[in-house]
């Protein structure tokens, strides 16, 4: 029996009860309708680049691997043996021709296929039935411009359709290249003691923060009062942010291509941006090369900057704590040293002990900690930045977008949650869309150019 | 033809196995005899063993080829490359090794005459 949630976020009218974020039942009710029904991302191709190669990544609690096939489709099953329900393969990451459950040696192929349980003669007097008892399988995984991500749910739109207008701000970061991006070897795990949709909702949703939060990491990357009107901090810079289908995208526009911020690292990595902007602009467009990039997420937990490059999980633990899973994007074809000039840009701000990345965990972890009080949840939160004030398919951004400061999209992320928790199936939820979308006030506003 | 350099063997018939270049690196040819053996190349040096790992049913050609030895995936089974003899448990006897000779960029192989072999 579902937890009814109807009452405790109402993004019509932009309310948040942050029970949301602290209770155990809502929680397990997440794992099974929220995670259990979306697509989730598990890997992307340049980290499986040969036949064998797998990573070990979560859906929601679940443990999951990710395996390259003979046939260089990828694949994904449950981690866990279906004989005692051991972890059977204990590897981060590696490469691979069998898996082999180390606590009783049964063992399964590439598909997660059992082919061998040992002394099948003597022990199960050949009368196991192998093909019944592999390993659980993702049934759907798509790939889409070389990242795979996958889902439980049979009954899901397709992943495209899932994105919607969202495939315009992803396809912005992860198409501008000719020949694509990668990961920079190894994933940077840390554990932050807050739930999950602080951060999803964050990247979705908020460039409010970051003038209060990162000020002092501001001062501490460059000491001059001048550079700190920068792109991310401006008040006074035109910008847009876009929600739908529960995904968000906010970015400041750009008036010329050279970002990230130089001072992020050597400068090395600007300058290849501006060198080879014609690339981008042929891809994605001059608009929208400079006009999206910033903050992003994929309902639910998939986020990335277009800056500091940086991708990432936030793989839900309990109600009060994540485990980040980030990787730096790198464009393939880049040169060596602006390779190494994006890491170094990464890293000094969004990774593990990264400047802007340590403002942000504090604040969420503070937020945990105030949940321990029992009227602090059941307080309300305000989700209302904006409201009101959106537009559809305006200044070339398709889907519903405002502007950069407000919270479209995290009031777009709590329908999703919504929907989903309330156990609506899929197909009602599309229709609810449609009739939401039908229905929303058409008030045509001005962009907010100060 | 050049199989006429090679010496007989008493008990066993020589027979092209396959292209040297045919074997992968890190891994064995499994040849469709019965029993199935199986071809692999270390260091430029050439083996041919029984393909089936002695502790279960497996082709030891789908296992790991490193540091003169063949390692079953299942359960990590391990053989000497030169003399079959098992390495590592659970794998307790040995596998079958047959003699083997390089001609003009072909292997061949010294298979016992009960092996039964498709011509």
């Amino acid at each position: 029996m579902a937890t009814p949630v109807s009452g405790l976020v109402d993004p019509d009218r932009g309310y948040v009860n942050p029970a949301i974020y602290a209770d155990q039942a809502i929680y397990e009710q997440e794992l099974e309708l929220v995670f259990g029904r979306s697509w989730l991302f598990l890997a992307h191709g340049s980290q499986l680049p040969n036949r064998g190669d797998f990573v070990q990544t979560y859906m929601g609690e679940d443990p999951v691997l990710v395996v390259r096939q003979r046939d260089g489709s990828v694949k994904a099953f449950l981690n866990q043996c279906r004989h005692r329900g051991m972890r059977i393969c204990r590897s981060d990451e590696g490469t691979s021709k069998t898996f082999t459950c180390t606590y009783h040696g049964w063992a399964y192929d590439l598909e997660g296929n059992l082919i061998n349980v040992p002394l099948e003669d003597r022990a199960y007097r050949n009368e196991i039935d192998k093909s019944k008892w592999g390993a659980l399988k993702v049934p759907r995984v798509a790939e889409y411009k070389g990242f795979y991500f996958g889902t439980w749910s049979e009954e899901a739109p397709e992943f495209e359709e899932y994105l919607g207008d969202m495939a315009y701000y992803f396809d912005a970061v992860v198409g501008r290249w000719d020949n694509g991006l990668e990961f920079v070897g190894g994933t940077s795990k840390w554990v932050i003691d807050c739930n999950w949709k602080f951060a999803s909702e964050q990247f979705a949703s908020d460039i409010y923060h970051a003038q209060s939060s990162h000020a002092s990491a501001l001062m501490a990357l460059v000491d001059n009062p001048a550079y700190w009107a920068g792109i991310s901090y401006q008040s006074q810079t035109p910008g847009r942010q876009f929600g739908g289908n529960g995904h968000g995208a906010g970015s400041f526009w750009s008036e010329a291509l050279g970002g990230p911020d130089p001072t992020y690292g050597t400068g090395d990595y600007a300058a290849w941006v501006a060198a080879n902007k014609d690339e981008v602009f042929r891809n994605v467009g001059e608009d929208r090369a400079l006009r999206v990039a910033g903050h992003n997420t994929i309902f639910p937990n998939f986020s990335w900057l277009g800056s500091p490059a940086t991708m990432r999980v936030w793989h839900p633990r309990g109600p009060g704590q994540i485990e980040v899973w980030a990787w730096t994007y790198v464009p393939k074809d880049a040169p060596e040293e602006v390779k190494a000039d994006i890491r170094l840009g990464t890293q000094r701000t969004f990774s593990p002990a990264g400047s802007f990345e340590t403002d942000d965990g504090e604040n969420w972890t503070e937020i945990q900690q105030v949940l321990r009080g029992w009227k602090a949840r059941h307080n309300t939160f305000n989700a209302q930045m904006g409201l009101g004030h959106e537009e559809r398919d305006v200044h070339g951004q398709p889907g519903e977008t405002n502007d950069a400061f407000s919270e479209t999209a995290a009031r777009g992320f709590y329908r999703r949650w919504a929907d989903l928790m309330s156990g609506l199936s899929w197909s009602e939820i599309a229709e609810l869309d449609a009739e939401r979308q039908a229905t929303a006030t058409a008030v045509p506003q001005e962009v907010r150019e100060v | 033809m050049s199989a006429m350099t090679i010496d007989d063997i008493e008990g066993r018939t020589w027979r092209r196995a396959c292209a040297l270049d045919a074997v992968p690196e890190d891994e064995g040819l499994r040849l469709g005899t019965l029993p199935p053996v199986a071809v692999f190349v270390q260091d430029e040096e050439v083996f041919c063993l029984d393909d089936t790992c002695t502790h279960d049913t497996y082709s030891l050609a789908e296992g790991w080829v490193e540091d003169g030895a063949v390692e079953c995936t299942l359960h990590l089974a391990k053989f000497d490359l030169r003399t079959g003899m098992p390495l590592r448990p659970p794998a307790s006897v040995p596998v079958a090794v047959h003699p083997v000779k390089v001609v003009d960029g072909d292997v061949y192989v010294a298979l016992p005459n009960a092996y039964l072999t498709k011509e």
